[in-house]
């Protein structure tokens, strides 16, 4: 007997019902592009002015940061963790997931399956129009070289694997407290923090960048960023998709525990 | 005066059933407040390397950010109700208070009261207690009463923001996130000196939405940099009540809305 849970093309069919839900609303993405916009604006504004200021040499110039934050509003939204949550978190949240239950799948993959359709469609609609956009308006820097494209590609793919890992990590924990936006709140600050998401972590103090470089968050940020901007190059760009990937098994490992663990004591509220 | 004391009991009710969920509650409250001094860390982290900011240095801009940040946590707070208005109108939970013998405006914004904003107007406050101590600043009873007004100002521009957002709900049925840019947006860029914008930018901030007179020249005022930023002195001490003007406007624009207000029918 063929375990059918295991077919990817149910995963596959998951994935696409999740992006053309998020097709039907359209004006909602156009607001959603002028916002991400407006930050692009002021990000600029605030930087130009402080490199207009401070004429030494700096480890990124304003082009390669302006590019570096133009990524940001572009991946903002495609990363499950920062973008709208999908529909299976919610239901986490709300106790419709007992319906998903009954599905006879394995609920890790079909909830990870919907995140990816989430990501792809957040990814077309306001990454690809965001980018475009931004190349009429300002210098962005393009990749020199082939391979820093596509260690880019790589690089970006495990990050945004690697968040919605990190996404039903965090989720599952309603399991046990009901409320989830204590923990979203306080792991939302670590992570935003260390992603680099905020400020390059090329322009931070060495001892903090140090401490980032160590844990797992900047590989969503700050790591694809690097490699596309051509700051990590040549066998240091292997090296570090091979960190990203061990750092992809573990959260999904534990995103898997904690889902395994959870349901044995699943008690759904109301009805 | 009877709708004031009744305002307290609502907000009395709101906030015991918040307190039933206390550990959440708690946990929500630092949650807030981590998130808010990570922003900062961040603006000082920028200082930390490029030392300023087209002449203001971290704590002068502490100073803006604390204000701004106050306003906004205040806001949050006591316009809840206007934040959360869409779930009404999808709902149709807004036809019980069209028959009620009170004013719509009165009852939406005692609807709600979300006392964990505390946490975040705790930071902000904090940030700007101490770039005040940093910056040393002269105070007056004149100057104590304008950054008073100032706040009030502020927050009363924020809440204008949410009137205006949950208006807009009598056409659209689900609010529009646009909104979103000047609140969330306001304070990101209310945080910096105006003088880093362009023009037309600044131009849009000041008199359209005017999110600089209640953040920007009261700053300017306090910290004495009037002479030097070529603001003129008579519509820095004005400015304030801009934001009172403002959440005027959107009042007399709800009223609006509200006579347009089709129940979604349930």
């Amino acid at each position: 007997m063929k375990p059918y849970y295991l077919t990817f093309q149910v995963y596959l069919a998951f994935t696409k019902k999740s992006f053309q839900q998020r097709m039907q609303y359209r004006v909602a993405n156009l607001a959603g592009l002028t916002t991400n916009f407006f930050f692009l604006l002021v990000h600029i504004f605030v930087y130009t002015a402080f490199y207009a200021a401070h004429t030494g040499p700096q480890p990124l110039n304003l082009n390669e940061v302006i590019t570096y934050f133009i990524l940001c509003q572009v991946f903002f939204m495609v990363m499950p963790f920062w973008g709208a949550r999908s529909e299976v978190t919610n239901a986490i949240k709300d106790g419709s997931v007992v319906l998903q239950l009954t599905k006879p799948v394995d609920f890790h993959a079909y909830w990870f399956a919907d995140e990816c359709g989430r990501a792809g469609y957040y990814l077309f609609m306001r990454g690809f129009p965001t980018f475009l956009i931004s190349m009429l308006f300002f210098d962005v820097a393009i990749p020199q070289w082939p391979t820093a494209l596509m260690g880019f590609a790589v690089s970006m793919t495990l990050a945004t694997f690697m968040s919605a890992a990190l996404t039903i990590t965090i989720f599952s924990s309603a399991f046990w407290t009901l409320d989830t936006t204590g923990i979203s709140g306080l792991s939302y600050s670590i992570i935003t923090l260390f992603s680099g998401m905020l400020v390059p972590i090329a322009l931070w103090p060495e001892w903090l960048a140090n401490i980032a470089r160590w844990l797992p968050f900047a590989g969503l940020i700050d790591v694809p960023f690097s490699v596309y901007l051509g700051k990590i190059t040549g066998i240091e760009v292997w090296i570090t998709i091979g960190k990203q990937m061990v750092w992809n098994l573990f959260f999904v490992g534990l995103g898997r525990f904690l889902l395994t663990r959870g349901f044995s004591r699943l008690v759904i509220q109301g009805g | 005066m009877h709708h004031l004391s009744l305002y307290f009991h609502f907000v009395k009710l709101r906030i015991r059933s918040q307190m039933e969920y206390r550990l959440s509650f708690v946990f929500d409250l630092f949650a807030q407040a981590s998130i808010s001094v990570i922003d900062f860390f961040m603006i000082a982290l920028l200082f930390n390397r490029f030392k300023q900011l087209a002449g203001w240095n971290l704590w002068e801009v502490g100073f803006l950010y604390g204000m701004i940040g106050s306003c906004f946590a205040l806001s949050e707070m006591i316009g809840r109700g206007f934040d959360i208005f869409q779930r009404s109108v999808v709902r149709g939970d807004f036809d019980t208070m069209l028959i009620r013998p009170l004013g719509t405006f009165y009852q939406v914004l005692a609807h709600e009261f979300l006392l964990r904003r505390v946490g975040r107007l705790a930071q902000a406050f904090v940030v700007l207690l101490i770039a005040n101590s940093q910056l040393a600043i002269p105070w007056s009873f004149a100057k104590v009463a304008y950054l008073l007004i100032s706040l009030v100002g502020g927050t009363c521009f924020f809440i204008g923001l949410c009137v205006l957002g949950a208006t807009t709900c009598f056409w659209t049925v689900q609010s529009i996130e646009l909104i979103n840019i000047f609140t969330n947006g306001g304070v990101f860029m209310g945080s910096y000196p105006f003088g880093i914008y362009q023009r037309w930018f600044r131009h849009f901030f000041t008199f359209i939405v005017p999110l600089a007179c209640v953040n920007y020249f009261p700053s300017l005022f306090l910290l004495e940099k009037v002479a030097s930023s070529g603001a003129s002195p008579l519509g820095v001490q004005l400015a304030p009540l801009a934001g009172l003007l403002f959440l005027s406007i959107t009042m007399v624009f709800w009223r609006w809305g509200v006579s347009h207000y089709q129940s979604t029918g349930h």
